[in-house]
C-alpha cells in the first residue's frame, strides 16, 4: 500500500512543479514581454503620476485659448481647467477616478505619444525617452460657446452647435455641470466625487451626446423625408381636424393639434404650424416600415462616430414600428423615440449639408510640443442619406417655420439672415413639463452652424427654446 | 491490509533530501534564520529608508521584535531536543519576514497587528509542536474534525456571528475584531480526508466499475465526498468565495475533487451572477466598461508587474499602492513591482521549496496516515500560492485566497504556522522510527 502512495505523491508533486513553472512563465510574461506596453497605457496611474514631474499636454479651444493645462505647484505639475461649462467633454485626468471626455479619449496624444507619430513611442518604450507632450485642439468657439452658456443660463437642459460642412463641435453645453479642479485636486476629490456621484441629476453626464429625450416635433423632418422621397407630394392639402383619429380601432386614443387645428395642411403648412395630426397622417399613407428605415439612415439607435461616448437613442422599444398607433405618434416625435441633442443637430446638418451626414468630433486636430501639426482630426462624412433635392425642399420649408405668417418657431429670427429651423414641445411623463427643443442652422442658403438647443421641463416648451437657438446663431454669424 | 503493515518505511530510502539526520544543535536551521534575519533588516532598512529618507526607530525595533521571536523558536526546539526537519521553518519565517516588510510598505498602520499576530503564530506553532503527544491520534476523531470543520465554514452563514467584508461572507465576528475560519477548516479538512483516506483507500480504489478510463468506487464509500462536495457548493453560493471552495474541495482527493469542481464551478457560473461576472472580469479586465469598475483591481495590479521590469522599481519607489486592498489581495503584484520578476522568481522559488520538503518529509514518513497529512499539508499550501499568483498574473480567474505566509491577515498566519508544527512533527516521527541521534 505504501508504494502507490509514494507514487501518487511524486506525481502530485511533479504536476504542481509544473504548474509552478507555468506561473513563472505568467508572471513573466507581465513583467518582462508586456512591460513596455503597460508601462505606456495612459490609464495606467504611473503616467499620470508622472506627469507630477512633467507636464501632461494642454487641451485648446480653436483659438488656441487654454480649457486644461498643467500648472507648476508646490509639489509637482496640477492639472487645471478653465471652463466649467464644458467639464463632461474636457473631462478630467485623476490619480484616483482615471480618466474621462477628451483627457481619456486623447490620451496618448496629451502625454506625448499620438498614434500618429510612432517614432515618439518608440522612443519613449524602448528608450525611455519621453516627448515633451503636445496640445489637443478642439473645434469648441470659446465665443459661441460663451453665448451657449448664456443662452441657457442655468437651465437643466444642453446645447449642440456644429460645423454641417466638417462635423467639428462648435459649442457644447450640458446643465447641471462640475468643476473638474476639485475632482483632481487630492483633498477635496473623494467628496467631490462621490458627491457628483449621488447627484440625482447626472451632472457627470453629457447632456449634449449622451442626453436622451423625446425629439417632439423637431423629428417631423424625418418623417417628411421619408415622405418625399417616396413620391409623397408636399403641395398635397390634408384635411385635419382636432381630435384625430385613423379609424374606430383607436379606440379612446387620438392625435391632438397644438392649435385645436380644423382645415387643409400642406406639408409647408404643417411644418410652420407645427401640425401633429397632418405629420400623423403622412406616417400613416408610407407607413412605418418607411418611416422606420429613414429614422435609422438619419442615425436613430445607432451611437454617432463621435470621439467622445456617445448615445444610441432609439426608434421605439422594440426597434420596429409595429402598431398604427405607435406609427401616427412616432411621425411627429413622440410614441417611444429617444435621441441626444446631438443626433438631432447631425439630423439638420444632414439636411444643411445637401443630404449628407457629417460625422461629428470634439477635437481638430493634436499639435507637438513646438505647436507642430501632429495630426488633423478631420473624419470624412458618413455618406448621403437624403438627396440633395429632398435637402432643399426641406431646408425652404424650413425657413417658413421659421419666418412664415404665424410660424411657431419666430423666436429664432435673426437679423438680415434666413434661419432654417424647427421648434419641438416634447410630453415627458404624465405630470411633467415638457421639454422645449429647437433645431436649426443658418445661413439657410449656405449653412454654416447648427444649433440643437433642449431646455428640460420647460413649460412653454419649443417657444422657450427658439429664442436660445437665435443667440447662438448670432454668437456664430456674428451678428 | 493492516495499520502494521502500512507502517512500515518505504521500500527504497528517499534519494534526494537536505540532511536526512537531525543533529541536536539544529545548524542548518540557524544558519538559515541568519539569512532571514538579514532579510528583515534590510527589508525594513530599504523601504523604511525610501519612505522616510531617515532611519526611525520602527525601521529596527519591528525586525528586531521578529529576529528575537525566530530566535526563541529555534531554541525552544533544540530545548525539546527536537529532531524534525530544519529547512522548513526557515522558508516559512523568510516568508513571514517578507510579510512584515510588505505590510510597513502598503498599510503601516496595520504594521503593528500584523507583528501581533506573527506572535501569535510563533505561540500557535510551539504550542503545535507541544500537543498532541501522539500524531496518530488525530486520525481516531476524524469525524470530530469533519464536523468541526462544516461547523466553522457554514459559521459565516448564521446571522449575529457572521460578517460580509467586500462581498465575501466568509468571516465570524470575535470580540471587537473578525477572524476567517476558512483558515482552521483546511488544516481540519486535511487531517480529515487524510484519515479518512487511509481508513477506505484500498476500497475506493480497488473498484469494478468503470466509465472510460475512470474506475468509480464504491457507493456508499463516495458519501462523505460527495457530501463534502455539496457543502462546498453551498458555500461557494452563499458566502461568495469561489477561493475558499476551490481549496476546500481540493483539500486532498484532487483529482476527483478537481473533476467535480469544474462540473460544480459550470453550474454556478451558469446560474449564479457573481462567478460569471469574476470570469468575465478575467477574460476582459481592459475593456471601457471594466477597467474603472470590477476589473480595477487587477488592471492596477497588471500596471504593477509591468512596472517591476527584471529587477523591479526598489523596494518603497514602486506605485502598488493604487492596488486596492493591495496587502491582502495583491501582496504578489506588489512585490513583483518593487523586486521585479528576478523578486517574485525567489519567493515562488520559495513556495517551491517548502513543498518540496513537504513532500519528502510526507514521502518518508512511516504511516499512510501521516503521509497523507504531509503530502496534504504541502499541497494546500502550494495551491494557496498556485491560485493566488495565477489570480494576481491573470491567469486563472481572481480568487479571495492570500498568499500564504506574506499577505495581511492574523487568521491565515496562525493556521499555516500550525501547519508548519505540523508538518516538523510528521519529519520528527519518521526521525525517530530510523533512530536517528
Amino acid at each position: 500500500m505504501t508504494a502507490p502512495i509514494a507514487a501518487n505523491i511524486r506525481s502530485l508533486t511533479l504536476a504542481l512543479a509544473i504548474a509552478f513553472l507555468v506561473t513563472s512563465i505568467g508572471v513573466s510574461y507581465w513583467t518582462i514581454l508586456a512591460s513596455d506596453q503597460l508601462a505606456n497605457d495612459p490609464f495606467n496611474p504611473r503616467l499620470i503620476a508622472a506627469s507630477n514631474d512633467r507636464p501632461r499636454g494642454a487641451i485648446l479651444d480653436r483659438n488656441g485659448a487654454p480649457l486644461a493645462t498643467s500648472e507648476k505647484g508646490a509639489s509637482g505639475f496640477v492639472r487645471s481647467y478653465k471652463d466649467q461649462s464644458l467639464a463632461q467633454v474636457v473631462g478630467y485626468a485623476s490619480l484616483q477616478f482615471g480618466l474621462s471626455g477628451v483627457e481619456a479619449a486623447y490620451a496618448e496624444s496629451l502625454i506625448g505619444q499620438d498614434p500618429a507619430d510612432p517614432i515618439s513611442i518608440w522612443r519613449a518604450r524602448y528608450l525611455g525617452e519621453r516627448q515633451a507632450a503636445g496640445s489637443v485642439v478642439l473645434g469648441i468657439d470659446e465665443k459661441i460657446q460663451k453665448a451657449a452658456v448664456e443662452a441657457l443660463g442655468g437651465r437643466r437642459g444642453a446645447i449642440v452647435a456644429l460645423d454641417p460642412r466638417s462635423g467639428a463641435m462648435l459649442a457644447s453645453v450640458s446643465v447641471p455641470s462640475f468643476d473638474p479642479n476639485e475632482v483632481v485636486d487630492p483633498r477635496r476629490q473623494q467628496a467631490a466625487m462621490d458627491k457628483l456621484n449621488n447627484a440625482p441629476e447626472h451632472p457627470l453626464l453629457n447632456r449634449a451626446a449622451q442626453g436622451q429625450y423625446p425629439p417632439g416635433s423637431t423629428f417631423k423632418v424625418v418623417t417628411a423625408s421619408a415622405a418625399l422621397e417616396s413620391g409623397f407630394d408636399p403641395t398635397k392639402k390634408l384635411r385635419v381636424d382636432d381630435p384625430y383619429q385613423a379609424d374606430r380601432s383607436w379606440g379612446d386614443y387620438f392625435v391632438r393639434s397644438a392649435s385645436h387645428a380644423h382645415g387643409l395642411f400642406d406639408m409647408s403648412d404643417g411644418f410652420r404650424l407645427s401640425e401633429n395630426i397632418y405629420f400623423a397622417q403622412v406616417g400613416l399613407q408610407i407607413g412605418g416600415g418607411k418611416l422606420a428605415e429613414y429614422a435609422k439612415r438619419f442615425g436613430i439607435g445607432t451611437a454617432p462616430k463621435l470621439d467622445l461616448p456617445a448615445a444610441k437613442g432609439q426608434l421605439s422599444g422594440s426597434g420596429l414600428l409595429d402598431r398604427p398607433t405607435l406609427v401616427a405618434d412616432t411621425s411627429y416625435g413622440q410614441g417611444e423615440l429617444l435621441v441626444s441633442p446631438l443626433q438631432m443637430a447631425l439630423i439638420y446638418a444632414t439636411i444643411a449639408n445637401g443630404g449628407v451626414m457629417p460625422t461629428p468630433h470634439y477635437a481638430t486636430g493634436v499639435r507637438d510640443a513646438e505647436g507642430h501639426v501632429v495630426r488633423q482630426v478631420a473624419p470624412g462624412a458618413q455618406g448621403q442619406v437624403i438627396s440633395a433635392n429632398t435637402a432643399k425642399t426641406l431646408t425652404t420649408m424650413l425657413v417658413g417655420a421659421v419666418a412664415g405668417p404665424g410660424a411657431f418657431a419666430f423666436g429664432a429670427k435673426v437679423p438680415g439672415v434666413d434661419v432654417a429651423g424647427k421648434t419641438g414641445t416634447a410630453e415627458t411623463r404624465p405630470g411633467e413639463a415638457p421639454h422645449g427643443w429647437f433645431v436649426g442652422f443658418a445661413p439657410a442658403e449656405a449653412p454654416t452652424v447648427v444649433v440643437a438647443v433642449i431646455v428640460e421641463n420647460a413649460p412653454e416648451g419649443g417657444v422657450t427654446a427658439a429664442p436660445l437657438g437665435a443667440q447662438v446663431m448670432r454668437a456664430a454669424l456674428g451678428k | 491490509m493492516n495499520k502494521s503493515q502500512g507502517a512500515a518505511p518505504p521500500a527504497s530510502p528517499p534519494r534526494w533530501g537536505l540532511g536526512g539526520i537531525a543533529p541536536r544543535s539544529r545548524f542548518t536551521e540557524l544558519s538559515l534564520l541568519v539569512w532571514v534575519g538579514a532579510l528583515a533588516v534590510l527589508g525594513f532598512v530599504a523601504v523604511v529608508g525610501a519612505e522616510t529618507s531617515s532611519f526611525g526607530s520602527a525601521s529596527i525595533l519591528v525586525p528586531a521584535i521578529f529576529i528575537v521571536l525566530v530566535l526563541s523558536l529555534h531554541v525552544f526546539l533544540i530545548a525539546r531536543r527536537f529532531r524534525g526537519d530544519q529547512v522548513l521553518m526557515p522558508i516559512a519565517a523568510g516568508l513571514t519576514a517578507i510579510g512584515l516588510v510588505l505590510v510597513q510598505r502598503l498599510a503601516s498602520d496595520l504594521l503593528l497587528q500584523q507583528l501581533s499576530w506573527t506572535i501569535i503564530a510563533g505561540g500557535a506553532f510551539a504550542a503545535t509542536i507541544l500537543i498532541p503527544r501522539d500524531l496518530t491520534a488525530l486520525a481516531r476523531f476524524k469525524w470530530t474534525w469533519a464536523f468541526l470543520g462544516v461547523l466553522l465554514l457554514v459559521a459565516p452563514l448564521f446571522p449575529i456571528i457572521g460578517r460580509e467584508i467586500n462581498g465575501a461572507r466568509i468571516w465570524v465576528k470575535v470580540g471587537p475584531g473578525s477572524i476567517e475560519p476558512w483558515e482552521a477548516v483546511k488544516l481540519l479538512l486535511v487531517i480529515f480526508f487524510a484519515a479518512y483516506l487511509e481508513e477506505y483507500r484500498e476500497v475506493l480504489s480497488r473498484s469494478q466499475r468503470r466509465i472510460g478510463p475512470f474506475p468509480i468506487p464504491p457507493i456508499p464509500y463516495l458519501v462523505p465526498i460527495v457530501a463534502m462536495w455539496g457543502i462546498a457548493m453551498l458555500v461557494m453560493i452563499f458566502e461568495k468565495d469561489i477561493g475558499a471552495t476551490a481549496l476546500f474541495f481540493e483539500a486532498f482527493y484532487a483529482v476527483l475533487g478537481l473533476a467535480l469542481l469544474l462540473v460544480g464551478g459550470f453550474v454556478a457560473y451558469q446560474l449564479f451572477g457573481h462567478v460569471q461576472a469574476r470570469v468575465d472580469t478575467w477574460l476582459r479586465p481592459f475593456d471601457e466598461d471594466l477597467r474603472f469598475g470590477s476589473g480595477y483591481q487587477l488592471v492596477q495590479g497588471l500596471y504593477a508587474l509591468a512596472n517591476g521590469g527584471l529587477f523591479g522599481a526598489g523596494l518603497g519607489n514602486g506605485m502598488p499602492d493604487r492596488i486596492p486592498v493591495v496587502w491582502s489581495d495583491f501582496v504578489f503584484d506588489a512585490f513583483a513591482e518593487e523586486t521585479g520578476f528576478a523578486g517574485a522568481l525567489a519567493l515562488l522559488t520559495l513556495y517551491l521549496l517548502f513543498l518540496y520538503r513537504g513532500m519528502v518529509i510526507a514521502l518518508r514518513a512511516p504511516t499512510t496516515f501521516l503521509q497523507l497529512l504531509a503530502a496534504g499539508l504541502s499541497f494546500i499550501i502550494a495551491l494557496q500560492t498556485l491560485v493566488i499568483v495565477g489570480g494576481n498574473a491573470r491567469l486563472i480567474p481572481l480568487t479571495g485566497i492570500t498568499l500564504p505566509f506574506v499577505a495581511y491577515g492574523g487568521s491565515s498566519l496562525v493556521t499555516n504556522w500550525m501547519l508548519v508544527a505540523l508538518l516538523l512533527r510528521v519529519s520528527e516521527v519518521s526521525n525517530r522510527m530510523r533512530g536517528g541521534p
